[in-house]
């Protein structure tokens, strides 16, 4: 989480401390853009203007809050609207379909889930998350981990089940536990209108 | 199903049996986790174009064509002394934008630099670039060292590339000192500059026979 001071001098846009929100927030910007756009040039387009709008929208920053959630809110409707952008330019306006009427990508549902999940990955060592990624992305078993990292089984399987719960303590909060009420409460502020 | 059996299912151990329901709830962070979204990189130089948008941005504001942080709709009013107000307004915004230019004074210019680096094809070739913006564009001005100069036909041309890798030419040189080059678009959105040997043959394509490499970054 970023300093207050850093927080300021985003608000008057200074390059350092601009660098520094990028620094803690821009890959998770970044991973719910991705979500949304499916596409790496678009992500990185929504990715700078996620943080042009929250410059621009700083007046509505509540310098005691976490600045994380609003810069999530802030781009998870930037990808939209980069979304809708993009649908638009793709369609010749001599197409029948009805002009400016752009259907949401179903992954717009999961931007938060990404947002949490990877900044619980980040929380990381980088070692653990590389294994976890091997497992996950990859689809690659403990022993085909272990042969690609060179380490021995029992090592990789300590080190998998040691990120893994670390990670399920991370992300309890994402079950839909009537006992856990943060989820949907943190889903409804993800989906609030942030500033244009 | 207990804490130790629930990690063990997440991680993918084999033989760990779980219910229909914890088994759809761990299975759905399972999937969450095997999203290429999650584990997307972006450009090592999206931090300089995020950087460099906002000190744009930030510039705008100054000079009156973007709005600042926090700036909110104008309230409507009286609507002859809200006219009246926002002429003067106005005016003063333009006198305090002519001063500021004129004068040099405000904010300093956006300016980006590039270190440029020889290719296999100029192994000593150094040099480096500031790019600045202006009204008419950004004026490129580059130095370098350890190109021969190239006459008779025979030129250097520099070039601005996006990371699709579009090509936007900045202008064509003989020798690589003190040049002075303007582009047209911003190296925020086009961060690559390359240097590259041109013959004047008619085609107007780069030879690709790159020289100079070099990214540009805000300077500090």
């Amino acid at each position: 989480m970023v300093a207050g001071d850093v927080a300021v001098g985003f608000v008057r846009g200074e390059p350092d401390a601009v660098r520094a929100v990028y620094k803690d927030y821009g890959k998770l910007v970044y991973a719910v853009a991705f979500k949304v756009l499916g596409d790496r040039s678009l992500a990185e387009e929504a990715t700078q203007e996620t943080f042009v709008r929250a410059w621009r929208g700083a007046g509505s920053y509540d310098p005691s809050r976490e600045l994380g959630p609003w810069l999530a809110t802030i781009a998870r409707r930037t990808a939209i609207d980069v979304h809708r952008r993009s649908a638009r330019r793709a369609h010749s306006p001599l197409d029948e379909e009805t002009p400016g009427l752009v259907e949401l990508p179903p992954s717009v549902e999961r931007a938060y889930d990404v947002w949490e999940v990877r900044r619980a990955v980040e929380q990381l060592a980088p070692e653990d998350a590389e294994l976890v990624r091997l497992q996950h992305l990859e689809g690659l078993t403990q022993s085909e981990v272990a042969q690609r990292l060179a380490l021995p089984l029992g090592t990789v399987k300590s080190r998998s089940f040691r990120a893994h719960r670390r990670l399920a303590g991370l992300l309890g909060h994402l079950r839909d536990d009537p006992a856990e009420p943060r989820a949907a409460e943190r889903r409804t502020q993800f989906a609030e209108e942030p500033p244009r | 199903m207990n804490d130790e059996e629930r990690i063990a299912y997440l991680a993918g151990e084999p033989g760990v049996e779980a219910g229909p329901d914890e088994r759809a709830e761990l299975d759905d962070l399972r999937a969450l986790l095997a999203d290429p979204a999650l584990w997307a990189e972006p450009s090592p130089d999206l931090d300089d174009r995020v950087v460099a948008a906002v000190a744009e941005a930030s510039i705008g504001s100054v000079i009156g064509t973007a709005p600042a942080p926090g700036a909110q709709q104008p309230v409507r009013r009286n609507r002859g002394r809200a006219a009246l107000t926002g002429g003067l307004v106005a005016a003063a915004a333009i006198i305090v934008a002519v001063v500021l230019v004129l004068s040099g004074g405000g904010k300093p210019p956006v300016q980006f630099t590039a270190a440029l680096q020889g290719t296999a094809l100029s192994p000593g070739a150094r040099g480096e670039a500031t790019l600045t913006k202006m009204t008419g564009g950004w004026r490129v001005t580059l130095n370098a060292t350890g190109l021969p100069r190239l006459a008779n036909g025979r030129f250097y041309e520099a070039w601005l590339k996006n990371h699709k890798g579009v090509l936007v030419p900045i202008g064509t040189f003989n020798q690589p000192t003190n040049v002075t080059l303007w582009a047209g678009v911003p190296p925020t959105s086009f961060p690559t500059l390359t240097v590259t040997r041109q013959l004047a043959n008619g085609d107007a394509a780069s030879s690709g026979e790159r020289v100079l490499v070099g990214v540009a970054r805000p300077a500090r």
